[in-house]
C-alpha cells in the first residue's frame, strides 16, 4: 500500500503558506486602504445607519 | 463618515434614496431551518445526556445507541443550527454593511438547498453507522464533497456582495467574514481530505488541527462577526473603537492556527510541536482580550438596556462565556492542567460553553434581532424570548460548571492508579444527573426560542413603525 503520508503534510503545508502569504499581504494593505489611521473609526458609525428605513422588501 | 461609491451598475436595484431593498429569501431559508434543526438535534442531546443516567435507554438498537447518537448530536449542532444560522445571518448583515443587495439571491437559495440535502444526508448516514471515525469529520466522503461545493457556492455570493459594496472601508464583521470564508476552505479541506491519506501520529495531528480550528477558525470568526454587527445594533451604540477590533482580527489570524497540537500534550508528539502549541494557545489571550474589552468598553454607561433587551441579554452574556472560554483554553494548554483535564467531562463542559454559551448565544441573538425585521414584523413574545434565555442560561451554566467540577475529580481519580477505573464510572453518577437536568432546561430554552421565531413568522403582518427603529 502507498503511503501519502508527506504528500498530505505538504499539502497541508502548502495550504497554510499559500494563506500566510494572503494574511501578510492584506495586513499590509489595510494600512494603504486607512484602517489604521485616523479615519479608521468612520466605518462603525455608518454601519449604525438605520439601513430599516430604506423601505420593505418583498 | 466614510464616503460613498458610486453604485456600481448591476450591484442593486437602488431605491430612489439610493438604498438597496433586501429581499433576505435566502436568510429566510438558512434561519427558518436552523432554528428547526437546533430543537430537532437538542432532542438528540437530551437522549444523550440521559443515557449517561440511565444507560439502558432505548436498549441495544444500534441507530440509537450512544455511538451513533453522540455523532449525529455534534455534527447537526454544529453544521445543521450553528452554522447554518451563522450563514443566514451572514446573508442578512453583509448586504447591509455593504450598502447594496445580496450578490444573488437564487444563488444563496440554492445553498440552503444543497445545506439542507448534506444536513439531512448526514442523519441517515450517522445514524446508519457511515461514519469515517474522525472526530467532527464523521461525515462520509460524498457529504464532504457536498459540504466543499455549498462552501464555495456561499463564499462566492459573499465575496460578490462585498466586491460590489457602496462604502470603500468595510466593518469589523466583514473583516471577520471573510476571514471566516477561507480559513473554513484551509480548515476543512486539511480535517476531511488531507486526514485521509496520512498514519498514525501524523493523522492525528492533522485532524486535532482540524477539530480545534473547526471551533477557532470558523465558529470563532463567524461568530466574532455577528457580535461585533449585533450588539451596536441591538443596543444603537457605536462600537468603542474599530481599531482595536482590527488588532484582534489580526492577531487571531497569525495566531489561532498553531495551537491545535495542544489535544495531544502528554501524547506522542514532539515536546517541541506541545510547547508551539501551549505557547500561540497562551498568545491567543491577547485577540480574546480586544474584543471582550471593545464590547465591554462599548456598553459602558449602557449596561440598562440589557434589562429589556433580549438579543443585547443573549449576546453580552455570550462575551462573558466567550472570555470565560478562552481563559480555559490556554491555561488547560498548560502541561500541569492538561494531566488533569484532558479526555475527562472538563472538556465537553469547555467546548458546550463555547459552541452554546457563546457562539450560539451570539446566533440566537442575532435570530431575534433580524426575524421581526425579514418579515417586517414585531417579535410574538418578549416573554417568551426572556424565558428563553434564563433557561439557556440556568440550565448553560448548571451544565458548564457540573462538567468543570465533575471532570476535574474525574481527572484526579484517573490519576491515582490505586483507583480502579470503574470505581470513577460509578462516582460521577450524580455529575451526570445534573448535567441532564441542566440539559433539560437548556432544551426548554431551545423550545421557546423555536415556538417564539415560528409565531413570529406564522403571525408575520404588517410591522408598526415604531418597532423599526426599536
Amino acid at each position: 500500500m502507498a503511503d501519502y503520508t508527506y504528500p498530505s503534510i505538504y499539502f497541508a503545508y502548502f495550504l497554510f503558506f499559500l494563506f500566510l502569504a494572503g494574511a501578510l499581504y492584506f495586513f499590509l494593505r489595510s494600512f494603504r486602504d486607512g484602517y489604521w489611521g485616523a479615519t479608521s473609526e468612520d466605518v462603525k458609525y455608518q454601519m449604525l445607519k438605520d439601513e430599516e428605513a430604506e423601505g420593505h422588501g418583498s | 463618515m466614510a464616503a460613498e461609491k458610486e453604485i456600481p451598475s448591476g450591484a442593486s436595484s437602488a431605491t430612489a434614496s439610493h438604498r438597496p431593498v433586501h429581499s433576505d429569501t435566502a436568510a429566510k431559508w438558512f434561519l427558518m431551518s436552523s432554528v428547526v434543526y437546533f430543537f430537532v438535534v437538542g432532542v438528540i442531546a437530551l437522549i444523550i445526556a440521559a443515557k449517561f443516567v440511565w444507560p439502558e435507554l432505548l436498549g441495544t438498537i444500534p441507530m440509537f445507541s450512544y455511538g451513533r447518537l453522540r455523532p449525529l448530536h455534534v455534527n447537526g449542532m454544529l453544521f445543521g443550527w450553528l452554522l447554518a444560522a451563522d450563514m443566514g445571518l451572514v446573508f442578512y448583515f453583509v448586504p447591509r454593511l455593504c450598502g447594496v443587495k445580496l450578490y444573488s439571491e437564487k444563488l444563496g437559495v440554492a445553498t440552503a438547498v444543497l445545506w439542507n440535502a448534506i444536513v439531512l444526508g448526514a442523519v441517515v448516514s450517522l445514524l446508519m453507522g457511515w461514519n469515517q471515525g474522525f472526530e467532527y469529520a464523521e461525515l462520509p466522503l460524498v457529504l464532504d464533497v457536498a459540504v466543499v461545493v455549498a462552501w464555495i457556492l456561499f463564499g462566492v455570493n459573499v465575496f460578490g456582495t462585498v466586491f460590489t459594496r457602496r462604502y470603500p472601508q468595510m466593518y469589523v464583521s466583514l473583516w471577520y467574514t471573510m476571514g471566516c470564508i477561507l480559513w473554513t476552505a484551509f480548515v476543512y479541506l486539511t480535517g476531511n481530505f488531507a486526514t485521509l491519506f496520512t498514519t498514525g501520529v501524523n493523522q492525528a495531528n492533522l485532524n486535532w488541527m482540524y477539530v480545534h480550528n473547526a471551533v477557532g477558525l470558523i465558529f470563532t470568526p463567524v461568530g466574532l462577526a455577528l457580535a461585533y454587527y449585533f450588539i451596536p445594533k441591538a443596543g444603537n451604540i457605536p462600537l468603542y473603537s474599530h481599531k482595536l477590533s482590527m488588532i484582534g482580527f489580526w492577531s487571531l489570524a497569525f495566531f489561532y492556527v498553531w495551537t491545535g497540537a495542544h489535544h495531544m500534550i502528554h501524547g506522542p508528539i514532539s515536546q517541541w510541536l506541545q510547547t508551539i502549541s501551549i505557547a500561540f494557545s497562551l498568545m491567543l489571550l491577547l485577540p480574546v482580550w480586544t474584543v471582550v474589552y471593545n464590547f465591554f468598553a462599548t456598553m459602558k454607561g449602557h449596561w440598562p438596556l440589557t434589562r429589556d433587551n433580549v438579543p443585547l441579554k443573549f449576546l453580552m452574556s455570550g462575551v462573558v462565556f466567550y472570555l470565560l472560554t478562552c481563559f480555559q483554553g490556554p491555561m488547560h494548554s498548560l502541561r500541569s492542567v492538561n494531566a488533569i483535564v484532558s479526555k475527562t467531562d472538563w472538556i465537553p463542559g469547555h467546548a458546550h460553553m463555547a459552541v452554546l454559551g457563546a457562539f450560539s448565544f451570539f446566533a440566537i441573538a442575532g435570530v431575534y434581532y433580524s426575524i421581526p425585521r425579514i418579515f417586517h414584523t414585531k417579535l410574538y413574545s418578549d416573554a417568551l424570548a426572556n424565558w428563553s434565555y434564563w433557561l439557556a442560561m440556568i440550565g448553560g451554566i448548571g451544565f458548564f460548571v457540573t462538567l468543570w467540577l465533575g471532570g476535574f475529580w474525574q481527572g484526579w481519580q484517573w490519576n491515582n492508579p490505586a483507583i480502579p477505573f470503574i470505581d470513577t464510572v460509578v462516582a460521577l453518577k450524580p455529575i451526570w444527573a445534573v448535567r441532564f437536568f441542566s440539559g433539560v432546561l437548556i432544551f426548554g430554552g431551545i423550545a421557546t426560542f423555536l415556538y417564539n421565531i415560528l409565531a413570529t413568522v406564522i403571525h408575520a403582518g404588517p410591522r408598526p413603525q415604531e418597532a423599526v427603529h426599536a
